[in-house]
């Protein structure tokens, strides 16, 4: 657990000059460690997800992938590393079928069409849908989808996976089921959300960005237990924390 | 179902047909592609009174229909509206070409009938034979076939593109279609003043879809070629199929079918 996967220090990036989106932003990541990133709408959640795969590149600071600066040169490197499950499923599923999805980025990376094969069977069958594989992307439902979306990182075998706002299209079901496979997951982590229950479950350490800082860090049993930060950070605290305390 | 629900629900289907396990699925994709370039210059390029002719190229799809085991009503259906522009592409013909060619009675079937038909002719055999292509070979594949035939990569790769982006656009249309029509109670179709800025609105939305989704590519390593699904080298039987036809079409341009059996009939062989 020593390796560090991500590396911020002092991140600062504005879309436009003189509006910063993200300030001084420093953090790190552990190499098998899942870390949820909390914060309002319009705090720089998924900005800071898309520097750290050089979709945006930092204004100033410096930001390294497994001792690796993210810089244009390294992008290709970079991104063999990093899996990154959009929050529009959509977005992520682009082929005909779950099978082509799937198998799209081992095909791009060059690997055999039994290494292929094989990728793509291990994807489906950790996210529980080997059913789905000749299936037509436009008919799967939104947990489908979201599934999928992850099966199509999996392939990939990255080290860390970033996820955006996975919970947003699932039922409580889907949720679950997303909930015991990130779990089961060896990859470092690195999970934005504004869902907490979904954050309390899955991370062990937690991040609140606010107005594109970092105000805070620490362990999910203390950050998200602390109901007037959370508050003052415009979140509330997780409904099964809430129930939990008025069991007792 | 929306009508633009209804398209694209077409469009998965007949990608699904192209996908099924069939043995004319299964021959290579550049065989079937050369086979229906090759049909598609020989049907054009029969004269526009060679009705005799032209009609002989029917056994093409009539017999690849067969064999693929498609459905041509389905065909039809689908293809109805490319159909209906070809009818009206001809439509002018007999009012600029009056030359008369045959006279039954008192009816004088002028050039320009002859033409129109023919072009018609033309368009429906090219149609389908184009569609056979479609629904027998998954859109990848016939880019892969481009691509063993050197068209561009540049050229390639924006084809499939713009496939994979049509449905998304489709599916961007039929939101904002319903977004307005929810708030347009008992109005039918979309009122002209809001057409344009639906049509803004959606060709934003759409520019921004797809950068993200060029995004989510660029993020599983593409780096602006798609790798071929196709899984076989050509081989020796997949060539079978585009020659034998090959052969049988050069033979029916030389000895149109249907002159060859009036002759059988009539036995005048001059």
């Amino acid at each position: 657990m020593n390796d560090l996967m991500i590396e911020s220090r002092d991140l600062r990036f504005a879309y436009e000059k003189g509006t910063d989106v993200l300030t001084d932003v420093s953090f790190s990541l552990a190499e098998g460690e899942k870390v949820g990133l909390i914060g309002r709408n319009g705090a720089g959640k998924s900005t800071l997800l898309k520097l750290l795969v050089g979709l945006e590149l930092p204004n100033t600071g410096t930001l390294r992938i497994r001792g690796i600066p993210v810089e244009r040169k390294t992008l290709s490197e970079i991104r063999r590393m990093i899996g990154y499950v959009f929050q529009d499923s959509d977005s992520q599923l682009f082929m005909t079928t779950v099978e082509e999805d799937v198998a799209f980025a081992p095909r791009n990376y060059g690997f055999s069409e039994e290494e292929v094969e094989k990728r793509v069977t291990d994807a489906l069958e950790k996210v529980r849908i080997p059913h789905l594989r000749k299936k037509s992307v436009y008919k799967l439902s939104g947990g489908e989808k979201k599934l999928a979306s992850l099966a199509t990182i999996l392939s990939m075998t990255p080290d860390i996976i970033l996820l955006d706002e996975p919970t947003v299209t699932l039922d409580p079901g889907n949720r679950s089921n997303l909930i015991r496979l990130l779990n089961g997951l060896d990859c470092s982590l690195f999970i934005a959300s504004h869902d907490l229950d979904f954050i309390w479950d899955t991370c062990s350490r937690v991040l609140i960005l606010s107005e594109g800082r970092i105000v805070c860090e620490g362990p999910s049993e203390e950050i998200l237990r602390n109901g007037d930060l959370l508050r003052k950070n415009g979140l509330e605290l997780p409904l099964s924390l809430i129930q939990r305390d008025r069991c007792k | 179902m929306s009508r633009i629900g209804q398209a694209i629900s077409e469009i998965q289907t007949l990608e699904s047909v192209s996908r099924e396990d069939r043995w004319m699925n299964r021959i290579h994709p550049l065989s079937k592609l050369c086979l229906t370039v090759f049909y598609i210059v020989l049907t054009v390029s029969f004269s526009k009174y060679d009705l005799a002719g032209l009609f002989s190229m029917i056994l093409y799809p009539a017999i690849a229909f067969m064999t693929a085991d498609l459905s041509v009503r389905d065909a039809f259906r689908r293809l109805r509206a490319v159909l209906a522009l070809v009818a009206v592409m001809g439509i002018a013909n007999p009012f600029f070409d009056r030359t008369a060619i045959l006279s039954f009675g008192a009816f004088t079937v002028t050039g320009g009938i002859v033409s129109m038909i023919s072009l018609f002719m033309k368009a429906v055999f090219t149609v389908f034979a184009a569609y056979l292509l479609i629904a027998t070979t998954p859109m990848d594949d016939i880019c892969y076939a481009l691509r063993l035939l050197f068209v561009p990569r540049i050229l390639v790769t924006l084809l499939l593109l713009v496939y994979r982006y049509l449905t998304m656009l489709m599916k961007e249309a039929g939101r904002v279609t319903d977004a307005y029509l929810l708030r347009a109670p008992g109005q039918k179709g979309i009122h002209f003043r809001a057409w344009g800025p639906l049509a803004g609105q959606m060709l934003l939305r759409s520019a921004d879809f797809a950068g993200v989704l060029y995004e989510s590519m660029l993020l599983r390593g593409f780096t602006g070629e798609f790798r071929p699904t196709f899984r076989h080298s050509l081989k020796a039987s997949d060539l079978l199929w585009p020659l034998g036809w090959a052969s049988v079409l050069i033979l029916l341009k030389l000895f149109p079918l249907v002159s060859v059996l009036g002759r059988l009939v009539t036995g005048n062989w001059n």
